[in-house]
């Protein structure tokens, strides 16, 4: 018997239709992907899967229960972890494991061992507000928090966005020993490694499937989607040997936690310098120093020639900033967004207008200019942010997880404009979870426990730790961590 | 700069769908409904009776009362227990008690003892309501005692129409609603959407920031008030007293102090809800210490010591000096300066609070 | 059983957890039952009056010292004309002035009192003080009794109204808002794919602002005896038997408010604006209602608080029994089971 048979859904919202005459079914027991770019109606299709939306039409059985008729048993027999999971902020990690536990009729110690890998990274944290944690430490605890019971059939909806790669592969290690026991998984992921772990996936565009099959036969089918060819970077040769970020012995301390632990680093005029790490490693609180946004506890620093800790008004002016959560205006259109932040950078009327016309079309954003920017897709958002912030033509842009949860395509794209950016002299710094970015940058730092660990272009960390790839020095310097025990 | 950042504001409240509307609709309705809820005005008055007397002149009393548009004549009552009953469940008001050989005691020059009880629970009900009705009974007693040489002149409100009194503090109300309420939700909006930290790493001065966001509320406060202008005129045929100009100018100094402290209780709140009610709390204490529905100079000293840092105190006593009694602004100036004293140094904090860099 | 512990308990850490609401939640009744029941009075107090005459004969200062010697008027100034004596009023210096005529020794000319008439009811009660004090008249005909509250205590008239209010305040805006927020920020979807029924999730979300509900009408009754000297006459089981069905009144009110509401800011100013100002306004806290136009009368006859407020100054000040409060504590219950029943029946079970 199969655990969900999906016959002919059709779902809209108004005049868009979300999900079209949507045909596929999954065996027990099995792991099967959800695959497809943002907005392609993965949300939707969990939705109605787990008896939260009615279907306009077709029917859909889960673990041999109707989703309509049969609401009761249905949610007595799934588990469901929604895309923008998101705990109570105002309880502690603990608290909400324990609330979610007793939820789902558990308790923590019963589902200890199935959450254990991941768990136990964020244990040590068990009495700070879920609030205070770090993007991708919440998505852990969310994890924990709908992986701590077992259901039948369980829906998880890119789960692991933001998430790094070592606890990605500890998440894909869990969901076998689930399988193991005859859990039904449904998940959704813009990773291409995690969508090689299915045993089968349904590729979901704007709402009609437009493949099922393994994963190799479908990234192969949809390659020009899924497996763009890499891009070159031409190495500029001519750099000059100018440091514009200059960190020395920087320190954040929380209490007598230390977030950034004495780091040192420099950063030459020009380059990409990708700023590597784990969860909670410290990534986005020595960037936020560095933009001006918080005062070290010690250690000095200078941006762009100005110091960190007297002069971050002086910096803010010669940097543009992406935050990890998407910062435009979502009320406001394209255009005016951009009016707006090139206002405040203090851009003349006439310079905005000639530069945002080529800039639209560069994104091929024409006919959009007047579109809210919270109608847009995620990808687009995210490509419109960036440009956005070099738009005053900063010296240093800051970059953090600019590309968390956006398909390929979209990356690649994305990394097209970085290097377009780094051609013109802008100095890029980001970080990334995406180990196939952290290829792309001319070098990177690896932090792990707020120190950095490891330094240099990706060819030489390769050759030092002996290993094949990023993917493989990261996981190899992460393991590491002392701070996971 | 700061012209984008304003700009920014007003894109945001017009696309809001919501905010314009009720920028619009709710002074309309507050204007149209409040004045005649907010009337203290002692009328309707219900009197029950108990007639001990049964006498024509007794009869004659209770006729007045009957005429009097202050009161509502319940009925006569065979005892005063049966009328406590009634004062009880509340189908009545006041008890007159008029005594046995009341008519007697009248013709033989000797004056009747009449009782009024009154329900007193809410106490100027009660006290005026008895004071009526006392004055109804020695009319009926001794017709000539009333007419003694005192005579009354009341300015500015001849007839005691209670919206006079009530609609200038009524403009007072909507502009602490409309431009405290939306500033407060303004930032932490921000902080909960992420956007603000987006702000934070351009180089925005802090006060330019600020200000942006206050001066989209002094226009909404200048809309308000034309509005309210308008609707006194047209539905209640009230006009301001004295100059026009010194009304907007109150309001623009009371809209000041209002959205910076909308402004300041923004930044220092993590959540809506804390806001809501931190700026909830304040209002209604600054609101009902302000003089607006009872005299300040009736309350205990301590109480009224706190009118000296009370804008909405200030702006009370100025607008109903300017709209009711025709003031100048050498009658207000004192007021003025308060409130623009207190407002500066809001607007001030509200820029010291922000905090771009932690 | 152990689910919805800890589903009581997970509620009641959000409440606990958000000090400066908390504080708020407590601190609001006392301040309000403070200014209620000292600083917002209307007694006759300090009124400053200026004495008009052109000459001062002993009289004329005989009247003028028992106006000075009363605790209600305060001679501020004496001028020669009512003139000035306007000039200053209107530059409010002053709130009346008692006008002498120009024979008032002889006794042929009366006194003219020139009133600030911008409140109208309390201009009025200056001049009934103020003739009091002149004419001096001997012993009154009609002997006035204030039934309940001979002080004329304004405390005993505002009490029932906050309670009115606050519990209103808390049980409705607090469980909408937290409804929502779940909402808003989709831990709602997870609590409904899980095995746990809807009633109780709502059930366990509203036990806590019940407590707290609770906690907040002691601490009123607390005061009001104790601080305020409010006598309280009535039973109190009976005054938190109606209490109780007030406060599920409101708690269904913001069940049914978070029905509507998307966001949170939506709910508040739902609450704010649609529940609070009629209730503030038409429930006869502040302003009496039968002195509003008959429409209006009709408007708040559906605003819950005009009920519980009305039957709470009977069963507290004027210390009756419960069958004189029975229309109000009918209609209340009725109106508790309407909402009650709709706002269920309106809960969603699924998304839109």
């Amino acid at each position: 018997m199969n655990a969900i048979e999906v016959n002919h859904i059709t779902k809209g919202y108004g005049k868009v239709k979300a999900l079209d005459d949507v045909t596929f079914s999954v065996t027990r027991g099995e792991v099967f992907g959800l695959i497809g770019p943002d907005g392609s109606g993965k949300t939707t299709m969990y939705r109605i899967l787990c008896s939260l939306l009615l279907p306009e039409a077709g029917t859909a059985m889960v673990d041999g229960f109707d989703v309509v008729k049969q609401m009761t048993e249905i949610r007595k027999r799934v588990g469901y972890m929604p895309g923008k999971f998101s705990l109570y902020q105002d309880l502690t990690v603990q608290e909400n494991l324990e609330f979610f536990a007793t939820l789902f009729g558990t308790t923590i110690d019963e589902g200890y061992d199935s959450i254990k890998a991941i768990y136990s990274q964020i244990e040590r944290f068990r009495d700070r507000k879920a609030g205070a944690l770090s993007g991708g430490m919440k998505q852990k605890l969310a994890l924990s928090c709908a992986l701590v019971h077992q259901p039948s059939v369980l829906f998880l909806d890119e789960p692991t966005t933001g998430v790094d790669p070592v606890s990605r592969k500890e998440l894909w290690e869990m969901l076998a020993g689930l399988k193991q026991r005859g859990i039904t998984i449904l998940a959704s992921t813009p990773y291409l490694d995690e969508v090689r772990r299915c045993e089968h996936v349904a590729f979901l565009d704007c709402g009609r499937i437009r493949g099922i099959g393994t994963p190799e036969q479908i990234l192969i089918e949809f390659a020009d989607i899924f497996n763009p060819s890499g891009i070159e970077h031409a190495k500029t040769a001519d750099r000059i040997d100018e440091n514009v970020i200059e960190v020395e012995h920087l320190v954040k301390a929380f209490g007598s936690f230390h977030a950034v632990d004495d780091i040192s680093f420099s950063v030459k005029r020009g380059e990409i310098f990708g700023f590597l790490g784990a969860n909670g490693a410290g990534k986005t609180t020595a960037m936020r120093m560095l933009t001006g946004l918080s005062q070290p506890t010690s250690g000095t620093g200078k941006v762009a020639g100005y110091d960190i800790r007297t002069q971050h008004e002086q910096i803010k002016k010669h940097i543009g900033y992406m935050s990890q959560k998407f910062s435009l205006y979502e009320d406001m259109t394209v255009a005016e967004n951009i009016r707006l932040f090139a206002g405040i950078y203090g851009m003349k009327k006439e310079e905005v207008r000639g530069k945002m016309e080529a800039l639209l079309r560069q994104l091929r954003f024409e006919d959009h200019a007047n579109d809210l920017v919270g109608s847009l897709p995620l990808g687009w958002k995210q490509k419109l942010a960036f440009s956005v912030s070099i738009f005053h033509e900063p010296a240093i842009v800051f970059l953090d997880e600019p590309t968390g949860g956006v398909d390929p395509a979209t990356r690649r794209q994305f990394w097209e404009l970085i290097y377009e950016a780094a051609s013109r002299g802008i100095t890029v710094f980001v970080t990334t979870h995406y180990m196939d970015e952290a290829e792309y940058c001319d070098r990177i730092s690896i932090m792990v426990d707020g120190k950095i660990s490891a330094m240099g272009n990706p060819e030489e960390l390769k050759q030092r730790f002996h290993q094949p790839d990023m993917d493989h020095v990261f996981t190899y310097l992460a393991r590491e961590a002392k701070r996971g025990d | 700069m700061i012209k984008y950042l304003i700009q920014k504001e007003f894109i945001q409240i017009r696309r809001n769908g919501f905010l314009p509307r009720l920028i619009l609709v709710f002074p309309i309705v507050i204007m149209c409904v409040m004045p005649w809820v907010m009337n203290q005005e002692v009328k309707n008055i219900r009197v029950d009776v108990v007639d001990n007397d049964r006498s024509s002149l007794s009869q004659q009393l209770v006729h007045s009362i009957e005429a009097s548009n202050y009161f509502i004549f319940c009925g006569q009552k065979p005892t005063y227990q049966v009328a406590l009953k009634d004062v009880e469940t509340s189908r009545t008001d006041i008890i007159l008690v008029i005594p046995p050989h009341y008519s007697r005691d009248l013709t033989n020059g000797r004056q009747p003892q009449v009782l009024i009880a009154a329900n007193a629970v809410n106490g100027t009900k009660g006290s005026i309501g008895s004071a009526y009705l006392s004055q109804i009974v020695t009319a009926n007693v001794a017709p000539t005692a009333i007419q003694s040489k005192v005579s009354a002149l009341f300015l500015y409100n001849k007839h005691l129409n209670y919206k006079v009194f009530m609609i200038p503090a009524l403009f007072g109300i909507l502009l602490m609603l409309m431009t405290g309420f939306l500033p407060a939700l303004n930032i932490v909006g921000e902080k909960e959407k992420g956007t603000i930290e987006q702000i934070n790493v351009t180089p925005v001065p802090k006060w330019s920031f600020i200000l942006a966001k206050l001066i989209p509320y002094w226009l909404i406060a200048i809309v308000l008030i034309t509005i309210c202008l308008l609707l006194s005129w047209l539905v209640y045929g009230i006009t301001c007293q004295g100059n026009l100009l010194l009304v907007y100018l109150l309001a623009m100094f009371l809209a000041l102090f209002f959205s910076s402290l909308g402004l300041i209780i923004s930044n220092y709140s993590d959540t809506m809800q804390q806001a809501i009610f931190v700026m909830w709390f304040f209002v209604v204490c600054m609101l009902l210490l302000s003089g607006l529905f009872t005299p300040v100079r009736s309350m205990p000293h301590l109480a009224y010591l706190t009118t000296y840092i009370n804008p909405m105190h200030y702006f009370i006593d100025a607008i109903r000096t300017v709209f009711v009694r025709g003031g100048s602004f050498h009658a207000i100036t004192h007021q003025v300066l308060a409130l623009l004293a207190i407002g500066s140094f809001m607007a001030a904090w509200a820029v010291q609070s922000y905090k771009k860099n932690s | 059983m152990k689910q919805f512990l800890s589903f009581v308990i997970k509620e009641a850490r959000h409440i606990l957890r958000d000090k400066r609401t908390m504080l708020i939640l407590f601190v609001m009744p006392v301040v309000l039952m403070l200014i209620f029941g000292f600083a917002i009075t209307n007694d006759v107090r300090n009124v400053r009056t200026v004495v008009v005459t052109s000459q001062m004969d002993p009289q004329t200062q005989a009247v003028i010292n028992r106006l000075a010697a009363s605790e209600y008027f305060t001679i501020t100034t004496a001028v020669a004309t009512p003139r000035e004596a306007e000039q200053l009023i209107r530059s409010q210096k002053a709130d009346m002035a008692v006008v002498f005529g120009q024979n008032f020794a002889a006794r042929k000319s009366g006194v003219q009192f020139i009133v600030d008439g911008a409140d109208p009811n309390m201009a009025q009660q200056w001049t009934n003080y103020a003739t009091g004090i002149i004419a001096q008249s001997p012993q009154p005909i009609a002997n006035s009794k204030l039934l309940y509250n001979p002080q004329m205590r304004s405390a005993y008239n505002f009490v029932p109204a906050i309670m009115g209010v606050l519990l209103m305040l808390v049980c409705a805006m607090m469980t909408s808002i937290s409804i929502v927020r779940e909402k808003e920020q989709g831990t709602m979807e997870v609590l409904l794919v899980s095995p746990v029924r809807p009633l109780m999730i709502i059930i366990a979300k509203v036990i806590p602002y019940l407590v707290l509900a609770f906690v907040i009408l002691s601490t009123i009754l607390f005061m009001a005896r104790f601080v305020l000297d409010v006598p309280l006459q009535g039973s109190l089981l009976w005054i938190f038997v109606v209490s109780t069905i007030y406060i599920l009144l409101a708690l269904s009110l913001g069940l049914l408010i978070s029905n509507i509401a998307n966001s949170q800011l939506m709910a508040l100013l739902l609450s704010a604006m649609v529940l609070l100002m009629p209730i503030v306004m038409l429930s006869g806290m502040l302003f009496p209602i039968e002195s509003m136009p008959t429409i209006l009368q009709w408007v708040s006859a559906i605003v819950p608080p005009r009920y519980y407020i009305a039957a709470m100054r009977k069963l507290m000040v004027m210390g009756v029994g419960i069958t004189a409060v029975a229309r109000e504590v009918t209609i209340l219950s009725a109106m508790t089971l309407f909402l009650l029943a709709v706002s269920l029946k309106k809960f969603k079970t699924r998304l839109e």
